[in-house]
């Protein structure tokens, strides 16, 4: 990566701007990839999605959010769109941008009833096999709420992989919440390992709650 | 003798006639195995493909077709932009691809 972009990323960390960088929402043409995860106590998200393009998918997922604030939480299910807006491949590195969308219901403590929701974001993310960076903005609102949530990753690979041998990432991600989630910015420290169609993030906030993320590809 | 001659050589002909044939691309993007899988499972659907290997390090996508087959430049075009990524170059090799694999497999100096 050049040293401008790096520079951008710790100007980005030290001014607390919400970014999120995970794995990508479109894995390949007639590719099903499937996501888990579980964010420190705070947030729980399942998502199926089936890309008919190498540029769009299209699926579905649960989240749920758990204030650490004052207990509330709020279920949201949803429907979405993935576009793979540009890809630059080049040698040795790729970079992504991906935008979303989608409509979906939630529901809310103390709120009769299901809510109409709607969802967008935008994820920007760079690799190379010993670099790896990504930027996520997640948005879900409703008439009752706006929820953002924004992580940002940094992941290291002490040795390059291969398509055959199992990769490993040491990664560090800073999450943001807003709509009375969280409060500050949450911090993680990740071990990642894929190979094969199977991939596992697990690690721990810095005031010790587990952090994992489980995906396939198929 | 001169008929053993000429029938040696179109046994000979026949035999380098139906030598698999290897198609090595250059590819770029390719830096994550697990994004990577959609390459070898496209190329796999091809009936006329009988092997893969993926390498990262040498950015090298190589399938072996049947004895005379072969795929056209851009039908690999096409399925390696399905896959995500953007082809290099595109050469014909008589290499098998259980060569390349070992070849791959050794470690570097």
């Amino acid at each position: 990566m050049k040293r401008s972009s790096w520079c951008a990323f710790v100007t980005l960390i030290a001014l607390g701007i919400p970014l999120r960088l995970e794995a990508k929402p479109i894995a390949f043409a007639h590719g099903t990839t499937v996501m888990a995860e579980y964010g420190a106590g705070t947030m729980g998200e399942l998502q199926i999605f089936y890309a008919p393009s190498f540029n769009y998918s299209l699926g579905g997922g649960y989240l749920a959010l758990d204030s650490a604030i004052d207990g509330s939480s709020t279920d949201i299910t949803y429907a979405r769109l993935n576009y793979l807006a540009k890809r630059w491949n080049r040698e040795a590195s790729q970079a992504n941008v991906f935008v979303w969308g989608g409509i979906g219901s939630a529901n809310i403590d103390g709120v009769s009833g299901d809510e109409f929701a709607w969802n967008a974001g935008v994820q920007l993310d760079y690799e190379t096999r010993r670099i790896y960076a990504s930027l996520k903005s997640d948005l879900h609102e409703s008439s009752e709420f706006s929820h953002r949530i924004d992580t940002l990753q940094l992941g290291f690979a002490p040795y390059k992989h291969d398509y055959d041998t199992v990769a490993t990432w040491f990664v560090v991600q800073g999450r943001r919440y807003t709509g009375e989630i969280f409060d500050g910015t949450e911090v993680a420290l990740l071990l990642r390992l894929f190979k094969g169609n199977k991939w596992i993030d697990v690690g721990a906030t810095t005031d010790g709650k587990l952090q994992a993320m489980v995906m396939l590809n198929f | 003798m001169h008929r053993n001659a000429i029938a040696t050589l179109s046994l000979l002909l026949m035999s380098l006639g139906a030598t698999a044939e290897t198609i090595e691309m250059k590819v770029n993007g390719l830096v994550c195995a697990f994004c990577a899988q959609g390459i070898e499972k496209s190329f796999r659907k091809n009936t006329v493909v009988t092997d893969v290997v993926v390498s990262l390090k040498d950015r090298l996508v190589a399938v072996e077709v049947s004895p005379g087959k072969d795929i056209p430049d851009q039908e690999l075009h096409n399925l390696l932009t399905d896959a995500g990524y953007d082809v290099n170059t595109i050469t014909r090799t008589q290499t098998p691809v259980a060569d390349i694999r070992a070849r791959l497999k050794k470690p570097t100096s």
